[in-house]
C-alpha cells in the first residue's frame, strides 16, 4: 500500500517535469552526441513524414550506419552495483530499509541505466517541516519546493504500435495500432501557494484542489499511403539522385477498441480551525467510458520533403482532422460525499454518442550536407505533449567523426550533445554525452553513451 | 479525504528523498482561548496536583513511521501563586486517550519553583526531550496531553494560585516511513 501511495506520488512529482523522456532517448550514441538530432531518413521521419517512404535511406549518403548496437556501460555498472542475487535486498528496491529513498527509485525509473551516468543528479535529502497548530498548517519542503509544478503537468504521447501492408508503386496497405493517451493534472493557485508559502501555509475554510483530465484511447486503423516524387531536381532525374520533391499521404480509417476520459478536481475543504475540525473532502469528476469497442473516424497524414543536392527539408503533420465518434458512451459522475464519508457512482446517461480526437504529430526537419564532411541538421518535433527542438553537427575528418549539438526538451530547458566517433571499415564506435533533466531535480545531468556501428 | 491529505503529505515527504519529516506541533494553539492553557491549583498541606488535559490533532497517515525523537522546543508559563507556601512544578503526560494520561509516567518533568504568598507571574521554562516510551504516539492522528501542576505544601494552609501556560511547541523528527 505504502509503496504503491508512494510510487503514484512519486509519479505526479515526476511527470511534472518529465514528459516522454524515452521520446528523446535513444539508443545511437551518434544521435545522443548531435543534441538528439537524427542526421539519416528514417527514425523520426520516417514515422511522422509520410514523404519519405519514397526517399531512399541512403548510409552512403547521410553518413548514418545500418544500425548501431548500444555499449550499455551503465547497465554494467547498474548491475556490479546492484547485483541480481541481492536484490531482494537492495536498499533501493526495498522500501522497509531505512536507506530506501524513494526519489532515487523514482530517477532510474524514468533515467533507464542504459548508458554511464558521468554526472548524476543530486537526489535530494532535504527535511521537511510542518508547522502545525490549531489553525495553522505550514509545510517547508525546502530546496525542494522548486518541484511544484506552476502549470498543468502530466504524461501523454500518440505511438503507433503496429505499422504493417504491403506496398507497390507508391502505394501502401496497412494496417496500423495506434495508442493515444494524456494526463494532465493542474494544482488550483491556492493549493501551489499553500505547498510553497512558508509563512502562511494553509488557510482555514478554503477549498485545495487538483483538477484532473485525462484521456485514452486505443485500436486500429486500416491505413492507405501513397508517396513519390513529384519533381526531379537540377540532378538530371536520374534513378540515383534523390534531388526533388516528395509528397507523401496516408489515409486512415480508426476503429477505436476502447476509449476513457475523466475530468474533475479532487481535494479538501479545509476546517475552521484547520485542526478543528475534520475537513471536508472534495472529488466531483465526470467519467466517459465506451460500452462497446468500434468508435470510428477518420483522418490523415501529410508531409513533403524537398532534396537538392546537400540540402534537404521536410515537414510531415500525423492524424490531420483525426475524431473518433463513439456511438455507446457511459457518462457517470463519480462524486465524494462528505456526509456519508464515501464516493458514490451515479449515472448520468448511458448509450449516448461522444467524440474524442487525436492530436495533431508533426516533425519539421532540415539537413545539410556539405562536401567538407561538415553535415549541419535539426528538426522540430511534437510527439502530442510539447514541442522538442534538436539542432546538430557532424564533422567527419578521415576515418574520424567529431559531433555537438543543442536541443530545447519538452520541459523547454536547454540541453547540450557532444562526442565523436571511429569508423573503421565497416565498424565504427561513437560516444555522445548528453546533458538531460530527467531526473527528480532542478540540476543537469550527464550521461555519456556508447554504441557499435555496422555501416 | 482522509487518501487525499494523506498523498498530499506522500508528496510533500517523497520530496525531501532520504530526508526526515519534522512536525513542530503548537500545542499551546489547541488549548490557547478554551481555558485549558489554565491549571487552578489548590495543593493541601502534604502536596498534591492539579491538571489540565487537551486533546492534539495531528496530520493522517504516520500510522508506520518511526519517529526519532520528541522535544519540547518553546515552552513557558507563569506561576500567579495567590496563598500559601510550598513550591510548584510541571509535569507533562501523554498518552493515546484523555483517561490514560493519568495512568502514565511524566514524559517530562520541570524543575519546581518556591512560591510563596501573592506571588506572581513567576516564568516558568519548559524545554528537553521527552521520554522516548511516548514517541509512538506521535504517528497517530490524535494524542492527548496532560499538563499537571505538581505542588509541595510544608505550611498548614493550601497553595492556591494558578498557572497560565503562554507557549508550548512540540518538535517531532519521524523517519519518512508513511503509510
Amino acid at each position: 500500500m505504502r509503496t504503491g501511495v508512494v510510487a503514484l506520488t512519486l509519479a505526479v512529482l515526476v511527470l511534472a517535469p518529465l514528459r516522454a523522456a524515452h521520446a528523446q532517448f535513444s539508443f545511437d550514441a551518434r544521435r545522443i552526441g548531435m543534441g538528439g538530432v537524427s542526421l539519416s531518413r528514417d527514425g523520426n521521419v520516417r514515422r511522422y513524414n509520410p514523404a519519405y517512404r519514397a526517399v531512399k535511406n541512403r548510409s552512403n549518403i547521410t553518413g548514418a550506419p545500418k544500425f548501431s548496437i548500444p555499449v550499455p556501460l551503465g547497465l554494467i555498472k547498474f548491475l556490479k552495483d546492484h547485483p541480481l542475487s541481492q536484490l531482494s535486498h537492495d536498499p533501493t528496491f526495498t522500501p522497509e530499509s531505512a536507506a530506501f529513498n524513494p526519489v532515487e527509485l523514482m530517477n532510474l525509473i524514468f533515467n533507464p541505466p542504459i548508458f554511464y551516468e558521468v554526472k548524476a543528479a543530486p537526489t535530494p535529502t532535504n527535511n521537511v517541516e510542518f508547522t502545525i497548530g490549531k489553525n495553522q498548517l505550514i509545510m517547508n519542503l525546502g530546496a525542494t519546493r522548486v518541484l511544484i509544478p506552476e502549470d498543468k503537468f502530466g504524461l501523454g504521447t500518440t505511438s503507433r504500435l503496429l505499422d504493417a501492408g504491403v506496398g507497390f508503386a507508391g502505394f501502401h496497405v496497412g494496417v496500423m495500432g495506434f495508442l493515444q493517451y494524456d494526463v494532465g493534472f493542474t494544482l488550483d493557485s491556492l493549493l501551489r501557494r499553500a505547498l510553497t508559502d512558508t509563512v502562511v501555509g494553509f488557510l482555514p475554510s478554503t477549498n485545495y484542489t487538483i483538477l484532473g483530465d485525462g484521456v485514452a484511447q486505443a485500436g486500429f486503423a486500416p491505413t492507405v499511403s501513397f508517396a513519390t516524387r513529384v519533381m526531379r531536381g537540377t540532378g538530371g532525374g536520374t534513378d540515383d539522385a534523390d534531388d526533388g520533391v516528395y509528397v507523401g499521404v496516408a489515409g486512415h480509417y480508426y476503429m477505436g477498441g476502447t476509449y476513457a476520459r475523466g475530468r474533475g478536481p479532487a481535494g479538501f475543504t479545509t476546517g475552521n480551525p484547520i485542526f478543528g475540525n475534520t475537513p471536508l473532502g472534495i472529488l466531483d469528476d465526470t467519467l466517459y467510458t465506451s460500452n462497446k469497442p468500434f468508435g470510428h473516424g477518420v483522418g490523415g497524414d501529410a508531409g513533403i520533403a524537398w532534396i537538392t543536392g546537400p540540402f534537404e527539408v521536410g515537414f510531415g503533420a500525423n492524424d490531420i482532422g483525426a475524431e473518433l465518434t463513439w456511438s455507446d458512451t457511459k457518462v457517470q459522475r463519480i462524486h465524494y460525499n462528505p456526509a456519508t464519508d464515501s464516493v458514490t457512482t451515479t449515472l448520468l446517461n448511458n448509450h449516448v454518442q461522444s467524440k474524442t480526437k487525436m492530436p495533431v504529430t508533426y516533425i519539421a526537419n532540415a539537413a545539410m550536407r556539405m562536401g567538407t564532411g561538415t553535415t549541419v541538421g535539426g528538426d522540430v518535433v511534437n510527439s502530442g505533449r510539447g514541442t522538442a527542438i534538436h539542432v546538430g553537427v557532424e564533422q567527419r575528418t578521415g576515418p574520424f567523426a567529431l559531433r555537438g549539438g543543442i536541443s530545447r526538451d519538452q520541459r523547454k530547458r536547454v540541453q547540450f550533445g557532444w562526442g565523436g566517433g571511429l569508423r573503421l571499415g565497416p565498424f565504427g564506435l561513437d560516444v555522445g554525452f548528453w546533458t538531460h533533466s530527467n531526473s527528480l531535480s532542478p540540476q543537469r545531468a550527464i550521461t555519456m553513451a556508447t554504441s557499435i556501428s555496422v555501416y | 479525504m482522509k487518501p487525499f491529505v494523506t498523498a498530499l503529505l506522500a508528496l510533500a515527504i517523497a520530496a525531501c528523498g532520504t530526508g526526515k519529516a519534522i512536525f513542530n506541533v503548537d500545542a499551546y494553539s489547541f488549548m490557547s482561548g478554551t481555558g485549558r492553557d489554565t491549571i487552578h491549583y489548590a495543593i493541601p498541606p502534604g502536596g498534591g496536583t492539579a491538571s489540565t488535559v487537551q486533546k492534539i490533532n495531528l496530520p493522517p497517515g504516520f500510522g508506520k513511521s518511526i519517529v526519532d525523537s520528541v522535544r519540547i522546543t518553546t515552552g513557558n508559563a507563569n506561576l500567579f501563586n495567590t496563598g500559601g507556601t510550598g513550591s510548584i512544578g510541571l509535569g507533562l503526560f501523554f498518552a493515546a486517550d484523555s483517561a490514560s494520561t493519568y495512568t502514565t509516567p511524566a514524559a517530562l518533568q520541570v524543575s519546581p519553583k518556591a512560591v510563596s504568598g501573592v506571588q506572581g507571574p513567576v516564568p516558568v521554562a519548559i524545554t528537553g526531550d521527552l521520554s522516548s516510551t511516548v514517541n509512538g504516539l506521535f504517528t497517530q492522528q490524535t494524542v492527548w496531553i496532560r499538563i499537571a501542576a505538581i505542588g509541595t505544601n510544608s505550611g498548614a494552609t493550601p497553595v492556591t494560585g494558578k498557572g497560565v501556560l503562554t507557549a508550548l511547541v512540540i518538535r517531532v523528527v519521524v523517519e519518512d516511513r508513511i503509510f
